[in-house]
């Protein structure tokens, strides 16, 4: 029971694949412009993540170890389609605005990363738990940048329609810099030193 | 010894093969599932993107050959639209431009109009091409006067976004006389296919 918390709380701080691994930081960087983008890119990370790692978890007593590698890229690139057929058919505006970043979810190590390293080596349980935590760690990760580029590059942080905040001043002067591209690697970069500077990750 | 060999060569390939089975088979189902919805979703995208140009319009159809829209209100053609691609600063701009109906019985083209479907340009500059205040300088001119005004036209560019606004310019002026031939001569098929 111990083992499986522990797998839970590994990738949502001590191994967070966005801000410790550093894995999976194009979709990261390219879709954090608003939270809604970022929720959308979470649930989508978190159904492939989970899928693949119970699929990988399960067949990894059969799975050939020459043929791995083109196994999970198969099972991956199927459960990554499924998600964007579904998005595009029941939410066509935000399958829009995270455009070719869906499909991109089969390169994305995070979840490669993980049905290697751990879901074919694992029980089913501790893979759930493993690509639960992981997938979590990526959203807190992938959210918290998107605040900060939101709210600093428009001044208003509206999540799926709802006002929630409009910062005085920096909506009529928006620092527009923080929702290019740059911005991202800023955000990023000034999160992750802070986070380790202040210990909450631990850099060795 | 040989057997083991072939034990081992074919395993993996057989393992692989059902993999890649049971994927197809779930693929497929799911495009089954999904494709009906996709198709309205498209639909549903062009109606409304339409619908901005044309608030009247309660039907339109689309023609292959020539890549246009044909908007109905009341079984009568109101207009044409079609897709436009510029090259901007950031990258490439989708613009909709709408024609009036007059292009089939007067000489001149006019414009009803333009949106900008989807584009990457700058924040604060290149994006106000969205902005009506640029937009709506197209509303009711000929093509002849589709240009900058710098070059004798009646577009208005955005302070600090040269590069965009023309690109909207050229791209608008250049799909508009293309076009509009090609409807012209296609004219007894669109309708038609329409009617």
């Amino acid at each position: 029971m111990k083992a499986i918390i522990e797998n839970l709380m590994n990738g949502i701080i001590k191994s967070n694949p966005v801000l410790v691994l550093l894995l999976g930081l194009c979709p990261t960087l390219a879709v954090s412009t608003s939270i809604d983008n970022a929720f959308g890119m979470t649930a989508a990370v978190l159904f492939v993540l989970i899928s693949s790692n119970i699929i990988v978890s399960l067949i990894r007593k059969f799975t050939p170890e020459r043929v791995r590698i083109p196994v999970f890229i198969v099972i991956i690139a199927t459960l990554v389609t499924i998600v964007d057929l579904s998005m595009q058919a029941f939410l066509p505006a935000l399958s829009k605005s995270l455009g070719i970043f869906i499909p991109l979810i089969v390169v994305n190590c995070i979840i490669l990363g993980r049905a290697e390293a751990f879901a074919s080596k694992n029980k089913l349980p501790n893979s759930i738990m493993d690509a639960l935590g992981m997938g979590i760690g990526f959203g807190i990760a992938i959210t918290i940048i998107s605040f900060f580029r939101q709210v600093i590059g428009t001044g208003d942080l509206t999540i799926f329609d709802i006002k929630i905040l409009q910062v005085p001043g920096l909506i009529d002067n928006p620092m527009s810099i923080f929702i290019l591209p740059m911005g991202a690697f800023l955000v990023v970069s000034i999160l992750i030193a802070t986070l380790r500077y202040t210990g909450v990750i631990n850099s060795g | 010894m040989i057997k083991n060999n072939i034990k081992q060569e074919i395993i993996p390939v057989a393992f692989l093969t059902i993999v890649v089975c049971a994927s197809v088979i779930l693929l497929s189902l799911t495009n089954d599932i999904t494709s009906e919805n996709i198709e309205k979703a498209k639909n549903e995208a062009v109606k409304s993107m339409l619908n901005e140009q044309f608030p009247s319009m309660d039907d339109y159809s689309y023609y292959e050959k020539s890549d246009t829209y044909t908007v109905f209100s009341n079984d009568k053609i109101v207009g044409y639209a079609f897709m436009a691609n510029a090259n901007g600063y950031g990258g490439s701009i989708e613009i909709l431009v709408a024609l009036e109906n007059t292009l089939l019985t007067e000489d001149d083209i006019v414009i009803h109009g333009i949106s900008v479907i989807s584009h990457s340009e700058t924040p604060g500059l290149g994006e106000r091409i969205v902005e009506t205040v640029f937009s709506s300088q197209f509303n009711g001119i000929t093509t002849d006067e589709v240009a900058l005004k710098d070059n004798g036209g009646k577009i208005d560019a955005i302070s600090g976004a040269t590069i965009s606004s023309s690109a909207v310019v050229e791209a608008v002026y250049k799909n508009a006389l293309e076009k509009a031939k090609e409807i012209r001569e296609n004219k007894d098929l669109n309708f038609d296919e329409g009617s």
